[in-house]
């Protein structure tokens, strides 16, 4: 991180914000330290361990950034945030086609979301924010290496099918760091039904939607979608990131349970997670194969590169009325 | 209906009268629409009287019934062994053909038994009046051998001659059922194939003079039996093919009846048994490994035998794929197999295929010309009901699953040894049909005389003696019931019948060449004059067998074929003539079709001239050695070659016609293990005491080989002198004594002639000298050591492989006989097997490595023949090996995959998932990444994207573009 770091520092510099480009270094410093472990960093392991871990390196550093760390807590964050995209007066956010989605437009561009939480980081992701006049407006940068819907997106996906208002089932919520996200995007109108069957990520992910009202924590199986019937209604999308070797049978599964008839669903394949023997594009078209099977029909399929290797996103429509497709 | 189908024949009409008696009525009726069975008979054993004593009988703990109807299936079986043992037997047999056959089936023995039962019972049941009318015509046409092997073959010939009225219908109804009867006890099948034998035999007699026709119709009817639902057809062929045989018609009748037993055996695989498909196949397998001799017939064996085992119906087919795969013999072979099996009833035919694939396999070269002198007959008629005969023991021995694969490989084993007697018998009497003519009149006449005489002498007693003895071997190891009648028939017979066997051998020369021109209508010209010829041709055959095959086995066989020709000679001694023939007759068929139209002209040839029989058997001899020896390619093309020849040859072709039988001999050791079963039964049967000789010296081969334990028995009874000895000796005695009359000359013979020429001399008077004198010599050497060996090995294996076969016992026996061939057989029907079901397989396998084990002893015991015996043995034995590791490979060879990218069609569009083959890579917000991930792999990619997923990425301008690739749908 020390390269990186000494241009942050430059950058922060420049901007007048020295104490920030600092501790953002450090920030980054810890970061790096840790690892992306995954869960741990991305969830709510990494906040505590951040805050402590920050708390103590900080002090060394001064009191200032302490006190002010101290005070934003989260938004130490966002100050790195700011402080990496070169964020802060220079920053535009622009909204993306996709709605819900924004485009901070600065040194460097960055995918984001509105923060439906201010002040909160959710897995140490940068954030900024932006004064439109008296009110203040929090982006978390959106990180596609981390998201495979923030790689799709990137990539040039035709329809997501997440705006805000939606209903959306998130089958491989994980720790939460893409539900916060997909959170964002639906804002307070919508839902998110994230289906985790980790107890160690789902703890992650219950800490999340302690803070996001919008988010449905489900611990279960999603192979057995008659657990969780209770909880959900239906939906309108359906997001599927289960590296599973039958996960089209079980977004299938939910999809008969929960989507709606028209509704979409968007199907994050590994294609080494069916088999591993087999070329990437054909386990694509034997997956989309099998979707057509189950009243899934695919409208298009776009690959992860250069983010994840050999994955591939299908977007498609369940139960398409003849005349209503997308 | 479904369960009924799958039931065997003789069973239904238990099930009809157990309808009937519990008052279902409209089941009753609709049961009667479709099998079309007559009410059963008073003296006949209810179903529960079956059930009952499948369920005490040790063969239950084994068996897992799967159902009722399985159970009741070995119950029968079982049960008839015992009765047969009882001697009811021969009330089974009378009370219905079919149950009895069933009933003696399960009391495989019974077979033997039934014979016995027959003569005696000949009184007691109506089947009884029909073997006795069978009696009467072998009495009639062997008035001393009649006397035992009449009873014996009476009994058998009582069916066939109702069964010949009946014909298709009833009698392969009968045989049908007797064959599942052997299915759950091989016995059963064995003494319908007596039975069958008996009435073809008595057809004979009787029709001698009318010819084979009859007989042959007899055969295919007990042959379209066998096959049942393609039997029909079937049989038709291998009437007709009996006309043509004429003469072979009695050997056809043996051959019907080894047929017989062989369908039993196929029927109950057909039926309930999902074992019995094993067995087939182990059967078949067993055939294989004779064939392995001549590999390509091996391969083609086991390929019909897996096929069979796997495909009822359409084992015809994979039989033939197998067979022609192979090589050219096996594809002849094969060719001759499918053309059989197709021909005679492809359904019917998936269990004649396999049985003809079986003999086919089992004769390699003999085998694949016996198969393919099988198909012609199915296609004549007569090769039908050969090939049937061979499909059927070979069914026999696969369906009796583990016991009959025993019996069956016994058979085959015997065949080589004296299983080629057993063999020779049951392929005699199926192929033989066809072959019948050709081979039989040599083989038979040789082997007949001392066969023959042993055989009617013996027959009642011999067979049970026989039958005893194999079932005493297959008793001891697990069937005591049937064991026990055997024993008991065995023992009387076996004194009688080593009297009779002398006797018989002794007659064999008048009778054999009498019998023999009678019996095979070509023989029986040729026969009578060569008679003598005959002899010598046996013993050449004898010879040429043990030489070709294995020298042993082929004496054996030889022995087998002269003790089936002698049961059906007891007849008449055509019988043994015929066998001879029908034994060359599968042996050529199986070996090459071209060999079967060739055997079949050599039959009318025969026929026309004793030539032809000589010609029929040089075919044969011809086919078995070429076969055996050459078996690759050489034997179905040597079959082809030989018969041609045969025809031409069979006057000098005494030698030739021996090596036929010999031939003979082999393919049923190979394929007719299987057949060889069915025959040994009946050549135990009719050669029982004397046949101990004859039949012990099939049989003592075979039972060295398998049973050598429970031959011993049978031996002792037979070669009660020598015997004392040792089991195993005495065992070796008989096949010393068969050996002598044929093996020695056999032996000495495959080196020259001559001594078939003292065989004959020898053979047919010194039937017992040569038990005794004969068998010290050489023979003694070869089959003892082959029969300890395989005794040893019985016992350890055959414990085993008896345990399954309990019911299969009789049939066991004759696989035991034939268990040098049956075991090579078996092991490659094990082999085949091994991929179907571990179960059978496992069986078979046991049963295989016996019996391959026994080979190999013989073959080493076997002095001259020992090369080329060993050579198949060998063959066989490295078959086999191979056949276990195929059926675990089969399994493993393909990685599980869910993609199978050959599968799948990949949108153009998308036949690329690189970043590069995107839309608008080029300045992509990505694109920085990817030239930096794109050429890593491992922990450095792992590295790489950690640090991207710092977020200290920077990409540059992100675009909104869509770079998705739509389906058409949308």
């Amino acid at each position: 991180m020390r390269p990186g770091f000494s241009p942050r520092g430059d950058r922060g510099g420049g901007r007048g914000r020295g104490g920030f480009g600092d501790r953002g270094g450090g920030f980054g410093d810890r970061g790096g330290g840790r690892g992306r472990g995954g869960f741990g960093d991305r969830g709510g392991g990494r906040g505590r361990g951040g805050f402590g871990g920050r708390g103590g390196f900080r002090s060394p550093d001064g009191g200032g950034f302490r006190g002010r760390g101290g005070g934003r807590g989260a938004p130490r964050g966002r100050g790195g945030g700011r402080g990496g995209f070169g964020a802060g007066k220079k920053v535009m956010v622009e909204p993306h086609r996709h709605e819900g989605v924004f485009i901070c437009r600065g040194k460097e561009d960055a995918l984001v979301t509105r923060n439906m939480v201010v002040g909160e980081s959710v897995y140490g992701e940068k954030r900024m924010s932006v004064e439109e006049g008296e009110t203040k407006i929090e982006y978390r940068a959106w990180n596609p290496f981390r998201s495979k819907l923030a790689a799709a997106i990137l990539g040039g996906v035709d329809q997501i099918h997440i705006k805000p208002g939606s209903k959306v089932m998130y089958l491989g919520a994980a720790s939460g760091t893409t539900v916060s996200h997909v959170s964002d995007i639906v804002g307070p109108e919508g839902l998110v039904y994230a289906v985790e069957f980790s107890h160690r990520s789902g703890r992650d992910l219950l800490n999340v939607a302690k803070k996001r009202t919008n988010i449905i924590p489900i611990i279960e199986d999603a192979r057995h979608p008659h657990k969780y019937r209770m909880l959900v209604g239906m939906v309108d999308v359906i997001f599927a990131d289960v590296a599973q070797p039958d996960q089209t049978r079980i977004v299938a599964l939910n999809a008969h349970n929960f989507l709606k008839n028209g509704g979409h669903f968007v199907i994050s394949i590994k294609a080494n997670c069916i088999d591993s023997t087999a070329p990437p594009e054909a386990v694509f078209a034997s997956e989309v194969k099998k979707m057509s099977g189950e009243n899934m029909k695919p409208q298009e399929q776009l690959t992860l590169e250069p983010y994840e290797r050999d994955h591939a996103v299908v977007v498609g429509i369940y139960r398409a009325p003849p005349k209503d497709k997308k | 209906m479904a369960e009924q189908k799958s039931m065997p024949s003789d069973l239904y009409k238990c099930v009809y009268s157990f309808l009937l008696e519990n008052k279902f009525t409209k089941a009753a009726q609709q049961f009667l629409k479709q099998t079309k069975v007559s009410p059963l008979d008073e003296n006949d054993e209810s179903l529960v009287g079956i059930y009952d004593f499948w369920a005490k009988s040790p063969e239950a703990k084994k068996r897992k019934a799967p159902n009722s109807t399985a159970g009741s299936k070995n119950g029968p079986s079982a049960k008839k062994a015992k009765t047969s043992a009882q001697s009811s037997s021969s009330e089974d047999s009378s009370s219905e053909d079919e149950e009895a056959v069933a009933k003696p089936t399960k009391a495989a023995p019974p077979a033997a038994k039934v014979v016995p039962a027959k003569a005696p019972a000949a009184a007691t049941k109506a089947a009884s009046s029909s073997s006795e009318d069978s009696s009467d015509s072998e009495e009639e046409k062997a008035p001393a051998k009649a006397p035992a092997k009449a009873p014996a073959k009476a009994p058998v010939k009582s069916p066939a001659a109702p069964a010949a009225a009946r014909k298709k219908d009833s009698s392969s109804s009968s045989e049908e059922s007797d064959s599942e009867d052997e299915q759950p006890a091989k016995a059963p099948a064995k003494a319908k194939g007596v039975t069958v034998t008996a009435a073809k035999p008595a057809a004979p007699a009787k029709a001698e003079a009318q010819k084979k026709q009859e007989s042959s119709s007899e055969d295919s009817s007990s042959d379209s039996e066998d096959e049942k639902p393609t039997k029909a057809p079937a049989k038709p062929a291998p009437a007709k093919a009996a006309p043509v045989k004429a003469a072979a018609a009695e050997s056809s009748s043996e051959d019907s009846s080894s047929e017989d037993e062989a369908p039993p055996s196929k029927k109950p695989k057909a039926g309930a048994y999902s074992a019995v498909p094993p067995p087939a196949s182990v059967q078949k397998a067993p055939a294989a490994p004779a064939a392995s001799k001549a590999k390509d017939s091996d391969s083609s064996d086991s390929s019909s035998d897996e096929e069979d085992e796997k495909k009822v119906a359409a084992k015809p087919a994979p039989v033939k794929t197998p067979a022609a795969k192979p090589v050219a013999k096996e594809s002849s072979s094969e060719s001759s197999d499918s053309s059989s099996d197709e021909e005679e009833a492809k359904k019917p035919a998936v269990k004649v295929t396999p049985a003809k694939a079986a003999p086919v396999k089992a004769a390699p070269a003999k085998d694949s010309d016996s198969s393919s002198s099988e198909e012609e007959e199915a296609e004549t008629c007569s090769k039908d009901s050969s090939s049937e005969d061979d499909s059927s023991s070979e069914e026999e021995t696969a369906k009796k699953p583990a016991a009959k694969p025993a019996p069956a490989k016994t058979p085959p084993a015997k065949k080589e040894e004296s299983s080629s007697s057993d063999s020779s018998s049951e392929d005699e009497a199926p192929a033989k049909p066809a072959a019948k003519a050709a081979a039989k009149p040599k083989p038979a006449v040789p082997a007949t005389p001392a066969s023959k005489p042993a055989t009617p002498s013996a027959k009642p007693a011999a067979e049970s003696s026989s039958d005893s003895s194999s079932e005493d071997e297959e008793p001891a190891k697990a069937k005591p019931a049937a064991a026990k009648p055997a024993p008991k028939p065995a023992t009387p017979a076996a004194e009688s019948s080593s009297d009779s066997d002398s006797s018989s051998e002794d007659e064999e020369p008048a009778k054999v060449k009498l019998a023999a021109k009678p019996a095979s209508k070509p023989a029986t010209p040729a026969a009578k004059p060569p008679a003598a010829s005959e002899s010598s041709s046996d013993s050449d055959s004898s010879e040429d067998e043990k030489l070709a095959v294995k020298a042993k086995p082929v004496a054996t066989k030889p022995a087998a074929p002269a003790s089936k020709p002698a049961t059906p000679a007891a007849k008449p001694p055509a019988a043994a003539e015929s066998s001879s023939d029908s034994s060359s007759e599968d042996e050529e068929p199986a070996k090459a079709k071209p060999a079967t139209p060739a055997s079949k002209p050599a039959t009318p040839a025969a026929k026309a001239a004793a030539a032809a029989e000589s010609s029929s058997d040089s075919d044969s001899s011809e086919d078995e050695k070429p076969a055996v020896k050459a078996k690759p390619v050489a034997a179905k093309p040597a079959t082809p070659a030989s018969k041609p020849a045969t025809p031409a040859p069979k006057p000098p072709a005494a030698a030739e016609s021996s090596s036929d039988s010999s031939s003979e001999d082999e393919e049923p050791a190979k394929a007719k293990p299987a057949a060889a079963k069915p025959a040994t039964p009946t050549a135990k049967q009719a050669a029982a005491a004397e046949s101990s000789s004859d039949s012990d010296s099939t049989e003592d081969e075979e039972e060295p080989v398998k049973a050598k334990p429970a031959a011993k028995p049978a031996t002792p009874a037979a070669k009660p002198a020598a015997k004392p000895a040792a089991a195993d000796s005495s065992s070796d005695s008989d096949s010393d004594s068969e050996d002598e009359a044929a093996k020695p000359a056999v032996k000495k013979e495959t080196p020259a002639k001559p001594p078939v020429t003292n065989g004959k001399a020898a053979t047919p008077k010194a039937a017992t000298p040569k038990a005794a004198t004969p068998k010290t010599p050489a023979k003694p050497s070869e089959s003892s050591s082959s029969d300890s060996s395989s005794e040893e090995e019985e016992e350890a294996n055959k414990n085993t492989v008896k345990p399954a076969t309990p019911a299969a016992t009789p049939k066991t026996t004759p696989a035991a006989k034939a268990k040098e061939s049956s075991s090579s057989s078996d092991s490659s029907s094990e082999e085949d097997a091994a991929p179907r079901a571990a179960t059978a397989p496992n069986t078979p396998t046991a049963n295989g490595t016996n019996g391959k084990r026994k080979k190999g002893e013989e073959s080493s015991e076997s002095e001259e023949e020992e090369t080329e015996v060993t050579t198949p043995k060998n063959k066989k034995a490295a078959t086999t090996p191979q056949t276990f590791p195929k059926a675990n490979k089969k399994s493993s060879n393909v990685p599980f995959r869910r993609i199978r990218e050959e599968e799948v069609t990949v949108d153009p569009r998308l036949n690329d998932n690189s970043f590069d083959a995107k839309f608008g890579a080029n300045g992509d917000w990505g694109q920085k990444a990817n030239d930096v991930l794109r050429f890593t792999k491992g922990k450095s990619f792992r590295h790489e994207k950690t640090k991207k997923k710092r977020g200290s990425y920077r990409g540059g301008a992100i675009s909104q573009s869509v770079n998705s690739i739509k389906f058409d749908s949308e």
